[in-house]
């Protein structure tokens, strides 16, 4: 068996008058999709940016590839940086609105590398075909793509550079019924081909139970883990759906 | 089709033909639609073109003395006249221009490129970098502009970069602190998060996505301020700081001429008006381009 | 006696690139007491028909087409006797909460200054505003009262807003997305609050939403929208159960909990209506008719209606 791709352990995270989560330990494995559950101000997307180190954790550890992120320095992290990347809830402002498509999918490879744009979009071409989009579309500006088309090009900036962990906050919580479905799934094939592992933040159950295989509920700061179907039986009890009128 | 992608430099320009908010079409259809800033544009233009070849198209040397022809009105041979020294006033305005406009746009530039870089690297930065880049801010800040420029000026001594010098000095830091202002409000964008969590260095992030983002406040600004310097200049002109004697110069002008002001007025009119229509051209190009680059107020929901 | 109906609406917005063709001949009637959801993706134009009822749309606005209310016919009144409607009988629960509200201030003054403006006295304004904030369970209310909107969070200040369009015992209560951006638990207490109030004021609402659960659980007729047209309408479980628009059909199969099932391609563009059918490239069931012959409404049973050249293919 394969060692997990993260692992946390006793993580916290405090401001001052009190814990945003604390005592949090958790594995993904490589290929799986771990969920985050939990309501607004559940601290899922603060624990999600902790591990992609936007935020710093107040303690515990954070193991990728058997280092600690959680203290790790600023130099060696952005090394590590290709193997964890982040995708994030709102379209409209997850690209540069003065980059072409073209010019925000390949920045991430052309710095990695060293190499010129023309060379960048070379190489990555296939995965550009692969999640949907097309010239016309690179030639574009963000305000002028739907949110779908968006998210795409994100998927591929990310995966241009191989990670072996993505984060993905809310990816598809403000799309549309039609448009989330395409997006999930496109993320679902991209772990069949490259074997990434997912850790899923919602606030949707229904989304979640799709995702993911095992669902992390956060609720006042701790973090109980749950399978598909105990997650499925708690949302049962805990969520009472409206009368039909 | 195809695996490969050709991103000729005409495509990657290329804006398709349907697509609804061309940024570039936009900005001339916004232009199009107002004609008063089209006027602004032209003049403009003028004003630049005079600033640069004033020399050549001045019909008299604006130093020429001519004692008998002194004080006299509107003519056929002086457009606006002459000033108590027969020194043809429209010669002298145009140099004067020449230099208003020089002094004015050489301060606001650097002041502007100076306060820019100060307030990215604070804003961006945050923590102690901000603290100490902000209070240095705060300093200048503190003393009102034009006083300032005058005690540095005393302290140099006149001429035309000294009085560069001083009024780059006061500028920048206002243009600091709206750029903190303007990163801060950015940084936390996804698009910036991105970019720090794709592993790009700071540099860069800060030239290329906070930079471009953030600046259109702060060029709007310094449009603004471009008039604002002029009158400052001719200000510390008219007190007999800064423009050391020989140079043509508006404020210097009225200083000079305004004994005269009963009996020959032209001497302060010409070079006061002068002063009031750069700096009326400026203000309206700086309210118009607010106007232009305000984004949303079109946008309907159409749901 | 029909307390809304819609019939034959149009609106185009003229914009530098072209016009845009936000609403094509839409018809629809609601009863007093009704639900009616306007269901629909981002560009299928629903949310200009709940601004068109209301005339809350920009002056560039080109609007044909008849809207009675209540045996008024809204789209010629005079401006005044429209705004005297607008908050008393028809009333609108706008679209992102946040940016409605006024944040200097408080949340009992935003509710309590529709009376104070219409003549009663500060004191039993505030009273009012505090009962309506336990009408949307926002208690306790005399301290939610005194706070400030920045101190609620997103779910509470949907049902803010929600109280301000109710102070008046409006009989039609238009909601524009009510639930975009909230969160699993938000959202279901705000359809409960919702439903609540069409029981307690038997007022009629009109729910414009791309929120299938919401919808699901809260109307009773749903019309479908796509590309600024109705495509399907029928009574709500009818739509769900037994959808006839392969649209509709394609939008309930990708819901997470129907099997997530992706619908390729994208709206066509309201600057540039297709000949034909709207959907016809993104149907499965496309033939030759699709594409030359634009579909009618063809009225089912029930006063229900599609709009398809093959209903019930998929």
């Amino acid at each position: 068996m394969s060692s997990p791709v993260l692992q946390l352990t006793g993580l916290s995270k405090s401001y001052g008058h009190g814990d945003i989560f604390s005592g949090i330990s958790f594995e993904v494995g490589s290929s799986k999709t771990v969920g985050l559950f939990g309501q607004s101000g559940s601290g899922k997307t603060t624990l999600g940016r902790c591990i992609m180190r936007i935020e710093n954790p107040s303690s515990g550890h954070i193991m990728m590839q058997g280092m600690d992120l959680a203290r790790m320095g600023l130099r060696k992290l952005r090394e590590l940086r290709p193997s964890f990347q982040m995708i994030f809830q709102h379209p409209e402002v997850s690209l540069n609105p003065r980059m072409t498509l073209a010019e925000s999918v390949a920045e991430p490879l052309m710095v990695h590398k060293g190499i010129g744009m023309d060379e960048a979009l070379k190489e990555i071409a296939p995965l550009i075909r692969r999640v949907g989009l097309r010239d016309e579309h690179l030639a574009r500006y963000p305000h002028q793509l739907s949110g779908g088309e968006v998210q795409r090009a994100v998927l591929s900036r990310i995966f241009s550079l191989q990670p072996k962990l993505v984060v993905a906050d809310e990816p598809t919580s403000m799309l549309d019924v039609s448009v989330q479905a395409q997006v999930l799934r496109l993320m679902q094939d991209l772990q069949k081909e490259t074997g990434v592992s997912y850790l899923f933040i919602s606030h949707d159950p229904d989304v979640m139970s799709v995702m993911c295989d095992q669902v992390l509920w956060l609720d006042h700061g701790n973090g109980v883990m749950y399978d598909r179907t105990a997650f499925l039986d708690r949302v049962k009890t805990e969520y009472t759906p409206v009368a039909p009128a | 089709m195809s695996e490969e992608i050709v991103i000729s430099p005409k495509t990657r320009r290329m804006l398709p033909a349907k697509s609804m908010h061309d940024s570039n079409n936009r900005l001339y259809r916004e232009i199009a639609k107002r004609p008063g800033f089209q006027v602004c544009l032209v003049l403009l233009g003028l004003l630049i073109i005079v600033a640069i070849f004033a020399p050549y198209i001045s019909p008299y040397d604006p130093e020429a003395i001519s004692v008998r022809d002194k004080n006299q009105g509107i003519s056929s041979a002086h457009l606006f006249g002459t000033d108590f020294l027969g020194r043809d006033l429209f010669s002298l305005t145009l140099c004067g221009a020449q230099t208003s406009l020089l002094i004015a746009s050489v301060s606001v530039a650097i002041a502007l490129a100076f306060g820019c870089v100060v307030g990215c690297i604070a804003g961006y930065y945050g923590g102690v970098v901000d603290e100490i880049l902000s209070r240095c801010v705060d300093l200048l800040l503190a003393f009102p502009g034009i006083i300032f420029a005058l005690a540095l000026l005393a302290f140099m001594g006149a001429g035309i970069l000294n009085l560069i010098i001083a009024i780059t000095i006061s500028q920048w830091a206002i243009y600091a602190r709206l750029m903190r202002g303007q990163v801060i409000s950015i940084k936390n964008l996804e698009y910036v998060q991105s970019a720090y969590t794709a592993g790009l260095p700071d540099r860069r992030i800060m030239i290329r996505h906070l930079f471009p983002n953030a600046i259109m406040p702060v060029l709007i600004l310094a449009t603004l301020d471009i008039g604002h310097v002029i009158l400052s200049v001719a200000g510390l002109s008219f007190l007999g700081l800064g423009i050391p004697p020989g140079i043509p110069e508006w404020g210097s002008m009225i200083g000079a001429g305004k004994e005269f002001l009963r009996t020959a007025p032209l001497n302060v009119i010409v070079p006061g008006l002068a002063i009031t229509f750069v700096v009326l051209i400026f203000n309206f190009l700086g309210e118009g381009l607010r106007d232009i680059l305000d984004v949303h107020k079109d946008q309907v929901n159409i749901g | 006696m029909t307390l809304l109906s819609v019939q034959d609406l149009n609106v185009r917005f003229p914009s530098g690139e072209g016009t845009v063709h936000a609403s094509r001949d839409v018809s629809f009637s609601m009863e007093p007491g009704e639900v009616l959801g306007l269901v629909g993706e981002t560009g299928s134009g629903k949310s200009v028909i709940g601004q068109a009822i209301i005339r809350l749309l920009p002056t560039s606005a080109q609007i044909t087409g008849k809207i009675r209310f209540d045996g008024q016919e809204l789209t010629s009144l005079p401006d005044h006797t429209m705004h005297a409607l607008r908050g008393r009988s028809i009333s609108l629960v706008p679209q992102n909460p946040s940016g409605s509200l006024d944040p200097l201030v408080r949340n009992g003054m935003q509710i309590a200054e529709i009376f104070i403006e219409r003549g009663t006295v500060k004191n039993t304004a505030w009273e009012k505003a505090c009962a309506l904030l336990v009408a949307v369970g926002l208690i306790p209310s005399d301290q939610i009262a005194k706070e400030y909107p920045h101190e609620l969070s997103g779910g509470m200040r949907q049902r803010l807003t929600t109280s301000i369009a109710i102070a008046e015992h409006s009989r039609l209560i238009i909601a524009d997305e009510p639930t975009k951006g909230l969160d699993y638990h938000a959202r279901a207490t705000t359809a409960q609050v919702l439903s609540d109030i069409r029981t307690r004021e038997n007022a009629s609402l009109l729910l414009i939403t791309h929120d299938l659960y919401l919808a699901e659980h809260l109307c009773d007729w749903i019309a479908v929208l796509y590309a600024g047209e109705i495509v399907e309408i029928g009574p709500a479980h009818q739509i769900f159960t037994q959808p006839r628009h392969p649209y509709t059909q394609a939008l309930i199969k990708a819901m997470p909990k129907n099997g997530l099932v992706p619908l390729d391609g994208q709206s066509p563009s309201l600057m540039a209506i297709p000949k034909g059918c709207c959907f016809a490239d993104r149907c499965s069931c496309h033939s030759e008719i699709c594409s030359k012959e634009h579909p009618g409404l063809i009225q089912g049973s029930l006063n229900g209606g599609v709009r398809c050249h093959h209903p019930f293919c998929s």
